[in-house]
């Protein structure tokens, strides 16, 4: 199942088969000569030929903040008490008996610092490593992700299910998930609510009553009308327009895309155990997808910050987000292991921050970024594991500062990028793509990498 | 403080010099000059002992000036840069350049072909590179001379027996940078390196002389040091001091050896450190200040193989001027196009253009250098001027040896200027019309019809939307949203002065349309953020950078940055909708330094601060400052960005990125346009009409074989992408199908009014597949050019709504084209029309031909001729 990693090898490692299969690749925009930039990278970043085991990531988004007190680190402030879990001294809400018996695939963090406490700049935090600024829109985790991995094949690299933030998908929210400055074309596809009756993926699909002769027979009328203004110009951009045609067409015409994106082919049993909800049928997606060969889903069934309770936590926890979320990240967890998709896909489990401490008079916990948690887990990542830890009311961090650019590292260094690369924005300004508190390079957590 | 002694050196230090100079002239023999000149080394060599007379060479210049070599015969003038200098102070010198005016109209760098002699040899010496060092007061004549021309100026030399003083920021700064010390790479990154930190470029000696004299790192959010700081200097024994021991490679540094133990440099820095290393210029007079630095040349016109001297010039707070060529440093913005050494030569590489950054003393200033192509023989005659607009385009194209393209025409003037000006296309029977019209005056007419139409304000009400940032975000208040873009739709269709428009935005209180943009969500975005974002807009300057630490490319100082925050520190939000101006006092607020965490009182850019009289109305009195005539960056700023909008690019480019470091590709021309619009009184309709009404606007497409690789010169008309706005817009024209936006839910819901177009949606609230393929104006931050093209957008092209749906559309124009019966060719003049305001070629017409006969359905083969139109490249670029 698992494919070889052509950013693994190294340069000598290049069989001619390979070349082959690189050379195809320029179609989707990548060229020999940065695949064999990329081996060299790895190469000499002591990489290459290292552990390397994820291939894709999955990114479930818990929006609107969970309570970290009531989910990862059960604290005495928490209504519900902690449980044991399948690893020996590892102990996380009753609200999550099943993902209890996994936890020898998951790693915690406990002791996350974030800087920002409101919605739309704290997703930009988590998701680009910084606040956001006028000066510069920084990219986001998956789209850093899609440019130094590449494509695996016709399949659009990062897919975003279903558009996050209900109301106002806006800016405020947007850039948190593009590319910016490395371009559009790591940019997330948007994807609509897959658990709708009438889910149709746009622009993926020909219109009924369209057949593939006809986009010939268009396809002709546009050679020769194009071919006046083409005599006369020849802008840089259209080549890759040409390319971007050449690959819709082959994206139109793949069953592999066609198949990775239609959840009728799963059986109802599976999609009952995910969930038949926006949750359940979200990360169903994002794992069909991953299969089928994105390099980045993220699932944000969630959408609408539904993790956001201000008031009544505890009876929504209990009641809605825990169990959803329950059944759907432990589902996920087995239908990725018996898939044999375990070791390749990283499961990033996590909020734009955590909860208040205190509950307030509504009953609910307000925004909290000094101190929260998250978890990881397949992709190479060693599961089983407590990284760092909070102080008794989970308020504070007690052990081990884990920074946004930590939690990159990490990912990265699981994915074999070189975690110490910088970007060169347009402004001039080297960016870090692992950018820690204070702009300091961040750091993997050598314990789970 | 030892200044006794410090004297001292500097005179052993002066000797030395002159040894290394003749030093210098014995090993470099120079070839090519010989060759050039028939003058044996020998007669240099004695020449410069008397100080007679010498040839100014070098092997530096070797190969240099071969074009202007081979034109000597054709030179027609002569001059000499700098004209009547004064050097003041022991040892001052001055690097001169010779200028010669040559047949074709270009000034070429003569001087290694020129002979220089002083008029009075005993006032000062010539060296190999046209350097004129003082040895007594007096005046006297410089004269140059090359074939048959003269050229002479006089030079004053004032102060000869006064040491100037020891300056830190000068002798000790100049070392620093001249070996690397405090480039970006280095300590001069901003977070300084392994624990030492540089002002990059010197920028800043006094803080530097504290990172030295106390050493420690820059942090971004306090002036605290996580560890002991390390002194970089050592009193006791100036040996043992970092700041030698590390360059010189006795202790190990990552940087590597940078000094020779016993070199010049090492010595100047170890007696200073001997002599108790003190700042200098501290006796109770204020320190000379250097005010800016100057390049001369500031455009470089370079042959195809052609070299230029720069001379360096800083402006001293005393008011005198001092050659600082010397201890520059230089770097080409494009090597491909030019290169320039250690010493400001600067060489042709290919054609181009590019710009020279200059830095030095703690300055920065640019060249720009441009290298043109071989000349033309028969350069044709200008395509005539229609205002003074063309004078500076096509003078600048007639130096570049470029021929502009011919005037575009008439169909395709009519697209692009439908496009320009009104965000759309005509329609095919204002194409016809126009197409047929014989008036000769048709062109200016249009124009006008154009600048008067509901569109007119339509597109630019769109245009000036996105840079004022009209948007809507969950729980603001849409009446409000829809007040403030009423508010920019009426300053467009009143065609209010900018400046009045510019100081309504800037100084806004209460509740009003314009307050909407100074919120993020629900909460008032900070008066940092406020700040940068209007110095950005209507002073065309990017401060941001210096928020966190002093701007990298420019002289713009963390403290000058929130100096001018502090202006908007009193907004106070009500309600999340009322802004107001209250008293510190009242408003509890205060804006802080990040550092220092010291309240940072109101401070023009330039450093002056604000009377006490006027503190009441801080914004008021920010606003009137940046929008007066005489302030130098708003005219300059605003007509840059509508420049931009009409040629794909400003006269500086990013346009909102004007820096001393990033110059204009036509400063003349931007100076003439700033005038033009402050007498216009700010008329920002009469500005597009001088631009649109230029023959540099109404050019061609078609390239010549000089103009086909020329991006920046206006040398003919140059595609541009559509934005998706406009795109979308031209689509629902040219199918007759109009779109129909849906409306968020949470702004009311439902559908937007039929005759919605995409230039009047709020973004944020219509949700569109189009939008977010093609580029949604983003609204939360200010507008950037997107061209990005990707997988997505070839999806939607060929599987989407938008290319899909419309064209079929029933009571679309195909569905009415194919049920009038219309026979091919009228169906394909309708269409190309629509699509192209042009007629289909032979070949076209012979070839859809085919296509539209062919069975089983008319209708889908004329679905299949409008899909083609609206997905070529032709339709999506305005040309």
């Amino acid at each position: 199942m698992e494919k070889p990693r052509y950013a693994r090898c190294n340069e000598s490692d290049v069989t001619r088969r390979e070349v082959l299969r690189v050379g195809s690749l320029s179609l989707l925009g990548i060229s020999l000569g940065q695949y064999l930039q990329v081996s060299k990278a790895l190469a000499d970043n002591g990489l290459a030929g290292g552990p390397v085991k994820a291939q894709a990531c999955i990114l479930l988004w818990l929006e609107g903040g969970p309570s970290h007190m009531d989910t990862w680190d059960p604290k005495p402030n928490s209504a519900f008490k902690p449980i044991s879990t399948n690893v020996d001294g590892i102990q996380i809400s009753e609200l999550f008996p099943r993902v209890a018996r996994h936890m020898d695939k998951l790693a915690v963090i406990r002791s996350v610092r974030t800087e920002e406490d409101n919605h739309p700049q704290g997703t930009c935090y988590t998701l680009t490593g910084h606040r956001p600024g006028a000066a510069l829109k920084f990219p986001s985790l998956g789209s850093i992700i899609c440019k130094e991995t590449g494509p695996r094949n016709e399949l659009p690299q990062y897919v975003l299910v279903p558009q996050p933030c209900e109301h106002a998908f806006t800016s405020a929210f947007q850039d948190a998930f593009s590319a910016n400055f490395i371009g559009g074309e790591y940019n997330p596809m948007v994807l609509p609510d897959p658990s709708q009756d009438d889910f149709r993926v746009a622009d993926l699909t020909l219109p009924k009553s369209m057949s593939f002769e006809q986009i010939a027979n268009r396809r002709t009328c546009l050679s020769v009308v194009d071919r006046f203004y083409r005599e006369k110009e020849n802008l840089a951009e259209f080549g890759l327009m040409d390319a971007s045609s050449r690959q819709a067409l082959a994206m139109l015409t793949s069953p592999g895309v066609k198949n990775a994106f239609d959840l009728s082919q799963e059986t109802e049993k599976t999609k009952d155990a995910y969930g038949r909800d926006r949750v359940g049928q979200s990360v169903l997606l994002a794992r069909r997808l991953v299969e089928g060969g994105c390099r980045f889903v993220t699932a944000s069934g969630y959408r609408g910050a539904e993790w956001d309770t201000h008031g009544n936590n505890d009876k929504i926890l209990r009641e809605t987000l825990a169990p959803t979320l329950d059944r759907t990240l432990s589902v996920l967890l087995e239908d990725l292991k018996q898939r044999g998709l375990l070791e390749t896909t990283l499961v990033v489990v996590m909020g734009e921050f955590g909860r208040t401490p205190d509950v307030n008079a509504a009953g609910g916990r307000d925004h909290y970024a000094k101190c929260w948690s998250l978890l990881l887990g397949g992709g190479g990542i060693r599961g089983g594991q407590v990284i760092g830890a909070s102080d008794e009311r989970a308020a504070n961090v007690a052990d081990r500062t884990v920074s946004i650019g930590d939690l990159f590292a990490t990912i990265y260094k699981a994915f074999g990028i070189d975690y110490t690369k910088t970007y060169m924005s347009p402004v001039g300004r080297p960016v870090y793509i692992a950018n820690s508190i204070g702009d300091e390079q961040g750091q993997p957590i050598q314990e789970l990498v | 403080m030892g200044r006794v002694g410090y004297r001292a050196f500097r005179l052993s230090q002066v000797k030395g010099e002159v040894n290394g100079a003749l030093e210098a002239i014995v090993r470099h023999p120079c070839a090519r000059h010989r060759k050039h000149m028939n003058r044996a080394p020998g007669a240099r060599w004695i020449a410069f002992l008397f100080g007679l007379l010498l040839t100014a060479n070098g092997s530096m210049r070797d190969g240099g000036a071969v074009a202007a070599g081979e034109l000597i015969s054709e030179l027609q003038a002569l001059r000499l840069v700098p004209e009547h200098p004064t050097l003041w102070g022991a040892k001052a010198s001055q690097r001169f350049v010779v200028l010669g005016t040559f047949a074709d109209g270009l000034e070429r760098d003569v001087t290694a072909h020129a002979v220089l002699t002083l008029s009075d040899p005993t006032l000062a010496t010539i060296d190999s590179g046209a350097r004129v060092t003082v040895r007594a007061d007096g005046a006297c004549d410089l004269i140059a001379q090359v074939g048959g021309c003269k050229a002479s100026t006089r030079v004053q030399f004032e102060g000869s027996s006064q040491t100037l003083p020891f300056s830190f920021a000068r002798d000790i700064g100049q070392i620093l940078t001249k070996r690397g010390c405090n480039t970006s790479d280095c300590h001069g990154s901003v977070k300084g390196q392994k624990g030492f930190k540089l002002s990059l470029n010197a920028s800043y000696p006094q803080e530097d002389y504290k990172w030295i004299i106390e050493g420690g790192v820059y942090k971004v959010l306090t002036t605290e040091q996580s560890e002991p700081p390390k002194p970089r200097i050592n009193k006791e024994q100036p040996e043992e001091s970092l700041i030698l021991q590390k360059p010189a490679g006795v202790v190990p540094h990552g940087g590597g050896k940078r000094l020779d133990v016993g070199s010049m440099d090492y010595r100047t820095i170890l007696a200073w450190v001997q002599n108790g290393a003190p700042y200098g210029e501290d006796d109770g007079k204020a320190p000379i200040a250097i005010e800016g630095l100057k390049a001369f040349p500031p455009d470089v016109v370079l042959d195809p193989q052609g070299k230029h001297q720069l001379l360096v010039t800083a402006l001293l707070s005393n008011g005198r001027n001092e050659d600082v060529t010397d201890q520059a440093t230089y770097t080409s913005n494009n090597v491909e196009v030019a290169k320039v050494n250690g010493d400001g030569m600067v060489e042709a590489v290919s054609t181009g253009e590019t710009a020279i950054v200059i830095r030095g003393v703690g300055r920065v200033a640019s060249a720009r250098v441009g290298v043109i192509a071989q000349p033309i023989p028969n350069y044709p005659a200008s395509p005539g001027s229609r205002n003074f607009v063309d004078e500076h385009v096509f003078a600048k194209l007639r130096k570049f040896n470029i021929v502009p393209s011919g005037l575009s025409g008439d169909a395709e003037f009519l697209r692009r200027v439908c496009l320009d000006l009104t965000g759309t296309l005509p329609s095919p029977n204002r194409a016809r019309a126009f197409l047929a019209d014989p008036d000769p005056d048709k062109r200016d007419k249009l124009i006008e019809i154009l600048l008067a139409s509901p569109e007119y304000v339509d597109f630019w009400a769109y245009r000036f939307g996105d840079l004022f940032r009209v948007h809507f975000t969950a729980r603001q208040d849409l009446r409000g949203t829809h007040q403030y873009k009423d508010w920019v739709r009426n300053r467009i269709a009143l065609n209010k002065p900018y400046d009045q428009t510019a100081r309504e935005l800037i100084a806004v209180q209460g509740w009003g349309g314009t307050t909407q943009h100074y919120y993020r969500v629900t909460s008032l975005m900070t008066p940092q953020e406020i700040m940068a974002e209007q110095m950005r807009v209507f002073q065309g300057l990017r401060l941001e950078c210096a928020q966190c630490h002093n701007h990298p490319f420019e002289a713009w100082s963390q403290d000058q940055f929130w100096g001018l925050a502090a202006f908007f520190g009193r907004m106070t939000p009500v309600n999340s909708y009322l802004i107001l101006d209250l008293p510190s006092a009242v408003a509890g607020k205060t804006v802080n330094h990040p550092r220092t965490k010291a309240e940072v009182q109101p401070a023009f850019l330039d450093g002056t601060t604000v009377p006490e009289s006027k503190l009441d109305d801080l914004r008021m009195t920010l606003a009137r400052w940046m929008t007066s005539a005489e302030n130098p960056y708003f005219a300059r700023a605003t007509v840059n960005r509508i420049w931009g909008y009409f040629f794909g690019r400003g006269i500086v480019e990013p346009v909102d990125d004007m820096r001393s470091t990033n110059p204009p590709t036509h400063p003349k021309l931007l100076d003439a346009l700033a005038r033009h619009f402050v007498e216009r009184g700010f008329d920002i309709k009469d500005l597009i009409r001088t631009i649109v009404q230029s023959r540099a606007y109404q050019l061609s497409g078609e390239f010549n074989e000089t103009n086909r690789k020329d991006l920046i010169n206006c040398s003919r008309s140059l595609p541009r992408m559509l934005e998706a706005v406009v795109l979308m817009d031209a689509i629902s024209v040219v199918t007759g199908v109009e779109e129909v936006f849906e409306l968020d839910n949470f702004a009311g819901g439902g559908s937007t009014p039929p005759g919605t177009r995409a230039i009047d949606l709020i973004p944020d609230i219509s949700p569109s597949n189009f939008m977010d393929v093609f580029g949604r104006p983003n609204r939360q931050a200010l507008p950037e050019p997107v061209n990005d093209v990707t997988v997505g957008q070839a999806l939607h092209m060929l599987a989407g709504s938008t290319y899909t749906e419309k064209i079929s559309m029933e009571g679309g124009r195909v569905d009415r084209l194919v049920k009038s019966g219309a026979n091919n060719r009228e169906i394909l003049e309708e269409l190309f029309l629509a699509a192209l305001c042009r007629l289909p070629t032979e070949y076209e017409r012979t070839e859809l031909d085919k296509i539209l006969d062919k069975d089983p359905s008319r209708k889908e083969n004329v679905e299949a001729v409008a899909w083609a139109l609206i997905s070529s490249r032709e339709f999506a670029y305005n040309h």
